[in-house]
């Protein structure tokens, strides 16, 4: 029990700090739920009075009844119920889009922490599909968890207080019936349906996995005949995640059938102590009326809350997969600075790298030196350990053994400010943005002017292509760079990386997707931006040096183990 | 059950078809809403009538106590059926999930493996996974609702015309009122909600595109930036859609006002006729009774369609997500079963003038004539893109030629090896078993220890039972390819297809692979393979050459 409220805490501080928010939003829900209590209560009580002075003036007796205050109160209540429930499902629905900017803002600022071995992992896995998934559950938290049991258990206050006004023993027969109930309803339902909830969270990545496996394995299971074996895996595991569901299913729809039995039988056995109380001439009867229509329309308070508490379980499970993100180790950071703009010397010494829950090296013994503005080229294979190393050089992950040092300092004590200042890295795999041609260059220096920008441009030999584009800098790019081809996005991040001013440049495969003579166009500027700098191309095989201007060193990468070649 | 696939499917269709294959449970919890809703009529009047025995009659309250237990036997009937109603609905809608899940599964199937490489797995298992069950509300909530939506008003009109005609005709009329604001709440919701749909997986979208670079955002020290912009669109979006919220959220406030302005509105005619004030049609015999009674009926009127508008969402998320299944199942299916034997018996595979021609893309691949005999070996080689790929998923079987023919003996296993092994998330043994289901524990260690995996699996303290990718250890290329040719000698197929089975290993494993194959070749398997590993060309019998989509031999 406290284990889960320990998980669940953070996110709960961060819901309530908008606590005002949250106080008017209750009250919000609460006068609905009253307006309409009274609306009923009023309307009965009126009814019952007038009948009984229009028998009374039947008879000819004296009796007078004030038509006009009941009347007005019923349309008041009447506009209160309808008004109160626009402006609180408005209100409600405000908060809970301020609570998704704030919920994301946090989990984003979890995010940019993470090194780059618990990003690969994350990527790797399908989490980033339920990355999103997770916060909207949270998000949901909040009107379905948080506000409704506090509004139920005001509502059965007030409503049991003003009864205790005429029916004392009435009100207590009320409260000692909803007040368990309340509690059935609630942390009762919660408990009994959490680990059904938790297990449907785990089914459903359960079967996604499975499914993956038969998209992914497809070759495999058709040729091997072995579809029929795998696939009666997935019903195995779909019919046992629907037993479940329909576990929690029937549990939510008991708890539903004795919430609407007990509010019933309430009504009943209110109807007998008010009618009672009544008979002994000690109460008037359109408050026995009032009452009774008011404990009538009581269960309302409970309708939503067992299906949302009963769900709790996976609620959890989201909160659990979110806060494991900020257990990921993170990089540590010291205030150690380089000088900038200048080429830095690399030394590398019997450097080995192992990633966590893996049995073989990425990298091995690796030693090199790179003195600082020379030019070096590493070849090998995809998997061979290039990006390993590439990030072990920039700092973004710490070697297991060996020592590197980059400008005299190891390249992880700097800090990440210093990282981005003084060293670039074009990656393997592009990432563009979905946003404007210009933004994405920007994403390197926000400060440049749209001339900067061409400049670069020109430099990659986008320049004419992007001048032809109706909306120019501002084309947007698509989703990961969709809307341009392989080459186009390859040269978008050239462009990007020489808005910059690094001591260090890392470039993995700079040419591929672009054709020979545009890549002896870009070969030529890059060339003059690289003066000065240290730079190592990472290639997959040594097709043609004349690319790569002013190579003086070439390593090849085999298994994460270094060989020197010599450079003709 | 499968549905037949005559006419492209659209979402609304196929739905249907769905709910049509679970008619009777649907109809039950349909029924039983139904009937969960006149047990509150019952016990509405019911305490309508005790409340005039006892407050105008003055009978005494221990003379009612039968009618009081009628009613106590009414409320525990109405949970009863409400239970029934959920209970229902819930194993209709589960079913209904089982069977489009099949049914998609088998699509993906058809459509083979050469169709599923060119998609995002990922996507794919949510279109199969949580697509399939966000159709859950609506058959769980919203399609019996729509039922009982249509029928316990008119139930409830009858008894309230019965107590007094001029409610009912109040009623009566607001009620054609109804429909009118369903369908403006219909197109408001529906409108709202495929806006709200777009907006948020938009903003969804933008959040995971930001995610995903954040290397780059690393490496270029933009983070806090980003972190900012991730909050301020999701504040303007905020912004945005309370604008739309403000008038959506009007059509259900209009039935708001309706279940309110009913009560008040009877109220006071009840209220008024009882003290005599109104001297029309039935208004002068109202009771406090019936007075009562239609009172609380009055609310109940409204309450089906109050709950359905609930539900509304339901059915837009069910809508959304059947959209994008049946784009999937409205896909041609790229594989055709039963296809010929081969015509001389002592070849494996034999393809006949062959073509391939993927859809949108026109004419690829062919006409291909080559027949494959027992235990030879084939090289083929080619530049990349030339189709080298194509004519091996072609002899796989992964795709059908669009036209010629294409004969090899039915059931007939065989092995396929290409530059990524695919490992499925679970243990060595799962991964085993991918090969040959019933493999035992000698045979998987046997092959294991053949294929290089030996001294790997001595260091690991769970064995076969080690938990490997994503959620394990992870293996590297050359490691996954050891497991894969494990899979090959688990499997005893005649005939192994490899895809450039060495492009990506380091040099050790290469030499290892190659030797690996140049045994399986002298135990007499059958070996096609797209390659330039000079040893294995040398060893083929047959060399072809892949060139402008045609085959060329060199080496007979």
């Amino acid at each position: 029990m406290m284990a889960i409220l320990r998980e669940f805490h953070p996110w709960l501080k961060l819901l309530i700090r908008r606590r005002l928010r949250f106080l008017v939003g209750a009250l919000l829900v609460w006068i609905t739920l009253l307006a309409g209590l009274a609306l009923l209560g009023l309307s009965g009580w009126f009814i019952t009075a007038s009948a009984l002075t229009g028998i009374a003036l039947a008879l000819g007796l004296p009796a007078r009844l004030d038509v006009y205050v009941p009347g007005g109160g019923i349309r008041f209540f009447a506009l209160v119920r309808t008004v109160a429930r626009y402006i609180e499902r408005l209100y409600n629905h405000n908060t809970v889009l301020t609570l998704l900017a704030d919920l994301r803002y946090r989990v984003f600022g979890f995010l940019t922490r993470l090194d780059d071995a618990s990003l690969h992992r994350q990527r790797a896995s399908d989490w980033l599909s339920r990355l999103t998934a997770d916060i909207d559950t949270l998000d949901n938290f909040y009107l379905r968890i948080l506000v409704p049991p506090v509004v139920a258990l005001l509502s059965i206050a007030v409503v049991a207080l003003f009864i205790a006004f005429w029916l004392p023993g009435v009100a207590l027969l009320m409260v000692v019936t909803l007040v368990p109930l309340w509690f059935i309803v609630t942390l009762l339902a919660a408990r009994w349906g959490f680990a059904q909830s938790y297990q449907q969270v785990v089914d459903q990545q359960s079967l996604r996995r499975l499914v993956v496996d038969q998209v992914q394995a497809s070759a495999e299971l058709m040729s091997y005949q072995s579809s029929p074996w795998h696939r009666r895996l997935i019903e195995d595991q779909e019919s046992q995640a629907l037993l479940n569901q329909q576990r929690l299913g029937l549990k939510t729809a008991l708890i539903n059938c004795l919430v609407s039995a007990i509010t019933g039988l309430l009504v009943l056995a209110v109807l007998w102590f008010a009618s009672f109380v009544s008979s002994q001439q000690l109460v008037a009867a359109p408050i026995v009326v009032m009452v009774v229509l008011i404990a009538l329309g009581v269960n309302e308070v409970f309708i939503a809350l067992p299906a949302s508490f009963i769900k709790l379980g996976a609620s959890y499970a989201a909160v659990r997969r979110l806060n494991e993100l900020t257990d990921e180790p993170s990089s540590i950071e010291t205030e150690r600075a380089l000088p900038e703009g200048t080429g830095l010397s690399i030394n590398a010494t019997q450097v080995s790298l192992l990633y966590p829950m893996s049995l073989h090296p990425a990298l091995s013994d690796v030693s090199f030196h790179l003195p600082e503005g020379k030019r070096a080229v590493i070849t090998g294979k995809s998997g061979a350990g290039k990006s390993s190393l590439a990030s072990v050089l920039v700092g973004r992950l710490q070697v297991t053994q060996g020592a590197v040092s980059v400008g005299g300092i190891a390249p992880w004590e700097l800090s990440s400010q210093h990282r981005a200042n003084n060293f670039a890295v074009l990656t393997q795999q592009i990432d563009l943005f979905d946003a404007s041609l210009a933004e994405n260059l920007r994403i390197a220096d926000p400060s440049a002017s749209d001339a900067t920008l061409w400049k670069v441009l020109t430099a990659v030999a986008l320049d004419s292509w992007v001048g032809g584009l109706p909306n120019g800098l501002d084309t947007a790019v698509g989703e990961k760079g969709q809307q341009l081809s392989g080459g186009q996005a390859r040269r978008v991040a050239l462009a990007r990386l020489m808005l910059r001013n690094p001591g260090l440049v890392i470039l993995d495969e700079p040419f591929a997707g672009v054709d020979a003579e545009t890549a002896r166009h870009i070969a030529t500027s890059l060339d003059q931006w690289l003066a000065n700098r240290t730079v190592i191309y990472f290639v997959h095989q040594l097709g043609s040096l004349n690319l790569l201007h002013g190579v003086e060193f070439h390593w090849h990468l085999d298994a994460g183990k270094l060989q020197q070649y010599l450079i003709e | 059950m499968a549905i037949e696939i005559e006419q492209p499917l659209t979402s609304k269709s196929w739905l249907q078809a769905l709910a049509k294959s679970e008619r009777q449970r649907l109809s039950g919890a349909a029924l039983c809403g139904v009937l969960a809703g006149s047990q509150t009529v019952i016990l509405v009047v019911g305490l309508a009538w005790l409340i005039d025995q006892l407050v105008v009659q003055a009978r005494p309250l221990i003379a009612l106590l039968p009618i009081f237990a009628l009613l106590a036997l009414s409320v525990l009937m109405r949970a009863v059926f409400q239970w029934g109603h959920e209970t229902l609905s819930l194993e209709a809608s589960l079913r209904i999930r089982q069977r489009a899940r099949a049914q998609v599964l088998d699509k993906l199937a058809t459509l083979g493996p050469v169709w599923l490489a060119s998609r995002h797995s990922g996507s794919l298992a949510n279109q199969v996974v949580e697509h399939i069950d966000a159709l859950e509300g609506y058959f769980a909530r919203f399609y019996p609702q729509l039922r009982i939506t249509l029928w316990l008003p008119i139930l409830i009109l009858l008894v309230v015309g019965w107590l007094d005609y001029l409610v009912a005709i109040f009623l009566l009329l607001s009620a054609p009122l109804i429909p009118l604001f369903m369908a403006l709440v219909g197109m408001g919701a529906e409108r709202l909600n495929r806006d709200q749909f777009v907006a948020v997986s938009r903003l969804s979208a933008h959040f995971i595109d930001r995610v995903r670079g954040m290397t780059t955002l690393q490496l270029f020290g933009h983070t806090s930036a980003a972190q900012r912009d991730v909050w301020y669109a999701t504040d303007e979006y905020r912004r945005l859609s309370m604008r739309t919220l403000r008038l959506a959220f009007l059509s259900s406030a209009v039935l708001e006002f309706f279940a309110s302005v009913a009560i008040a509105v009877v109220a006071m005619y009840v209220g008024f006729g009882l003290l005599g004030y109104i001297e029309y049609g039935p208004s002068p015999s109202l009771t406090l009774f019936s007075g009562l009674a239609v009172l609380l009926l009055a609310p109940e009127f409204f309450q089906p369609l109050r709950t359905l508008s609930q539900h509304y969402h339901d059915r837009a998320s069910a809508l959304g997500a059947a959209e994008s299944v049946v784009n999937i199942l409205n896909e041609p299916g790229l594989i055709t079963d039963g296809h010929e034997t081969p015509h001389v018996a002592s070849s494996l595979v034999e393809l006949v003038n062959a073509c391939v021609a993927y859809p949108g893309r026109g004419h690829v691949v062919g006409p291909l004539d080559l027949t494959i005999e027992q235990a030879s070996v084939i090289a083929i080689t080619g530049a990349s893109g030339s189709g080298k790929s194509t004519l091996l998923a072609l002899l796989a079987g992964f795709i059908s030629p669009s036209s010629g023919e294409y004969r090899r003996h039915a059931n007939s296993q065989y092995a396929w090896l290409d530059q990524q092994p695919c490992l499925l998330h679970g243990s060595l043994a799962d991964n085993l078993r991918l090969a040959s289901p019933q493999a035992s524990q000698e045979q998987m260690l046997a092959a294991l220890t053949r294929s290089g995996f030996g001294p790997l699996l001595d260091q690991l303290p769970d064995g076969l039972e080690t938990a490997i990718g994503e959620r394990g250890i992870g293996l590297s290329g050359g490691q996954a390819q050891r497991l894969a040719l494990a899979r090959i000698y688990l499997s005893n197929a005649p005939l192994v297809l490899l895809d450039e089975p060495t492009a990506s290993l380091d040099q050790e494993t290469e030499r290892f692979v190659i030797t690996a194959l140049l045994q399986l070749a002298q135990e007499g398997r059958t070996l096609v393979i797209a390659t330039h590993h000079p040893a294995v060309i040398t060893a083929a019998h047959r060399h072809l050459v892949f060139e402008n989509g045609q085959l060329r031999e060199v080496k007979e």
